[in-house]
């Protein structure tokens, strides 16, 4: 079984086991034989006259095509390639990241993003303040700490890898500076690739961006502006905000804070996405919504979304939940 | 430890003031606390507290030694905290050192009481085997294996957890010792001692973010903390030890206001921490 990092009682880790156990074999009926999991070392069953192509995590041992990680066999056409389950972040290109400002560097910010290495935003590849598109000075360059600065959060999205690093781009409104909300890291492979990693949620008024490296934000939503318009308004705002922040004082940075409703949702989502990230299942927006309701139809306080209690319930609420649909389909 | 951006800074501020922190606890909740027992077979007493994702583990060794000259009724207790390099990577080396030596400071002036041994959390005069000559050396030595927050609160539950997991082997001492010699001693292998672990303080740390103070930060709240005031109380709710870390100035009323909030926190803190370690003995013996 899986190591599970929770404190559990007798009672609460037989209904886990049985959970978790109910997902496994709806999970392994969906197999099909060539899609085999393999682990180091297992020969992957190949036709050796069709002439096949050896991929990725393969190797070829006196004769027999071997794996050399463990994962799940894919095979497109003659490539036969073993796709690993739990391995790093790989980029590919329109993924969106969360990423956070390591270094401002000459014409480009270097981002963490959960790689192997850092992200390069290149000054090129994102918008300038006041909106005008034209080339970017030497006054551009020295002016970037004013976009962003060192452990900033960016939502942006994946160009390229080119020679030097892998490139991002962040040139449409609502990619950028992501203020007012939590940042939370969950293992890159539970979140899968789909149409959609931004949503609104409106009735609660939270922007969640669900980036492919496994940073998730969670914040109060913040309208996309329009740049050239909101010129003159926003920017002595926003000066006041950043350069003096040790000369406000406390009651005007209390009139600045998230609405406490707000927050409460934001906290709720925060910890639902936790707890999802604890117990290994993908997250997508309908497995946090469903967690979410769980927990406010049983009336929980938001900080016991993360005692074991409610995990064990998340888990057998989403076993009950594959079974149905699985009956349907 | 990871940096926080401007607008994170001002969430967490802002969650701290509203009463609703980032993972939706009040400001005078703790995180869940695990608390496992007998981790270390080899030791006396051994016990693992996690406390959220801070995880620290204490273990006790006792051996015979004999006592100092100026408090020969008394035995003698030695702490000391180790940070291990898979906590953060700044701990590489002798990265640790200082946090290591800071903790260990504090454990003995919140445990240990004086150097003359008076308003001792732990009852020294408990460990003498023959007065003058023969007593038991405890040595309390902890390691941090992963950190998110107060430390020294996770610290003091484990050796009170490691404490109450002690077993002292019972002593036969040969009768007929004359003055400086040192009597023959027996030490059973069969029978122990549990250590009367009832009037072990608990630290409650109080960390000052703005306006208010919380218990239980975690290391991204502490990264916003302006001071921080640790207090050790025991069960009747006396004070038995007081720290301030951190850069700012406090307000002497301010003080008796952290005071008389610990005093509060630290009963629940006591009775939970007691029904775990209950638990988890229990458990164990089962297994």
């Amino acid at each position: 079984m899986r190591e599970i990092e929770l404190s559990l009682n007798q009672t609460q880790k037989i209904r886990l086991k049985r959970a978790l156990e109910k997902l496994e074999s709806l999970s392994s009926k969906a197999n099909y034989n060539s899609n085999a999991s393999v682990s180091i070392s297992d020969s992957i069953p190949v036709n050796h006259e069709d002439g096949v192509l050896k991929g990725h995590g393969t190797l070829d041992l006196n004769g027999e095509l071997v794996a050399t990680l463990c994962g799940v066999v894919e095979r497109v056409n003659k490539l036969v390639y073993v796709r690993a389950l739990r391995a790093r972040y790989k980029p590919e290109v329109g993924d969106i990241v969360v990423g956070r400002v390591s270094e401002v560097a000459q014409k480009r910010w270097r981002l963490d993003i959960h790689y192997s290495q850092d992200a390069v935003l290149m000054l090129s590849s994102m918008n300038l303040p006041d909106g005008i598109q034209r080339r970017r000075t030497a006054l551009d360059e020295l002016n970037m700490r004013s976009i962003f600065e060192e452990n900033d959060v960016i939502c942006a999205e994946v160009r390229g890898i080119q020679h030097d690093g892998l490139h991002l781009q962040a040139r449409s409104q609502k990619y950028g500076k992501l203020e007012r909300g939590q940042l939370l890291t969950v293992p890159p492979y539970l979140v899968r690739r789909r149409k959609q990693h931004f949503h609104h949620l409106e009735q609660y008024g939270v922007d969640l961006i669900l980036g492919c490296n496994g940073f998730i934000w969670v914040g109060e939503h913040v309208e996309a502006k329009d740049d050239m318009v909101e010129d003159q308004v926003s920017k002595p705002e926003q000066q006041n905000i950043k350069s003096n922040k040790n000369s406000i004082s406390l009651e005007e940075q209390e009139q600045t804070y998230t609405p406490i409703e707000t927050r409460q949702s934001i906290c709720r989502i925060a910890n639902a996405v936790r707890v999802l990230s604890i117990l290994g299942f993908n997250i997508n927006i309908e497995v946090i919504m469903d967690t979410m309701n769980l927990s406010s139809s049983l009336n929980l306080d938001i900080h016991e979304m993360l005692g074991s209690e409610f995990c064990v319930l998340v888990a057998e609420g989403e076993a009950e939940r594959r079974s149905l649909t699985k009956k349907k389909g | 430890m990871v940096g926080l951006s401007l607008g994170e800074e001002h969430f967490i501020q802002g969650g701290i003031a509203q009463d609703l922190r980032s993972d939706g606890r009040k400001r005078l909740t703790y995180r869940p606390i695990y608390v496992e027992t007998g981790v270390i077979p080899q030791a006396n007493g051994s016990a693992r507290v996690m406390l959220g994702k801070t995880d620290v583990v204490s273990s006790v060794k006792a051996e015979l030694g004999k006592p100092s000259s100026l408090q020969p009724d008394k035995g003698k207790v030695a702490i000391h905290v180790d940070c291990s390099t898979t906590a953060a990577p700044m701990f590489e080396g002798r990265g640790g050192e200082e946090l290591s030596t800071e903790l260990s400071v504090a454990l003995q002036h919140c445990l240990l009481g004086a150097k003359s041994g008076a308003g001792a959390g732990i009852d020294l005069s408990s460990l003498i085997v023959v007065e003058g000559k023969i007593c038991w050396d405890l040595y309390i030595d902890c390691l941090v294996v992963c950190l998110d927050g107060n430390l020294l609160d996770a610290l003091g539950a484990a050796i009170k957890a490691a404490l109450s997991n002690t077993g002292i082997p019972r002593v036969h001492v040969a009768a007929g010792a004359l003055g400086d010699e040192q009597p023959e001693v027996d030490i059973s292998e069969e029978e122990f001692l549990q250590f009367d672990t009832s009037d072990i303080p608990v630290i409650v740390t109080l960390t000052k973010v703005g306006r208010h103070y919380i218990v239980d930060a975690t290391s991204e709240e502490e990264s916003q903390m302006s001071s921080a005031v640790s207090i050790s109380v025991n069960r009747k709710g006396h004070i038995c030890g007081l720290i301030k870390r951190g850069g700012a100035g406090l307000d002497p009323g301010i003080i008796l206001d952290m005071m008389s909030v610990v005093k509060h926190v630290s009963e629940q803190l006591i009775n939970k921490l007691d029904s775990e370690i209950a638990a988890s003995e229990a458990g164990a013996e089962e297994s």
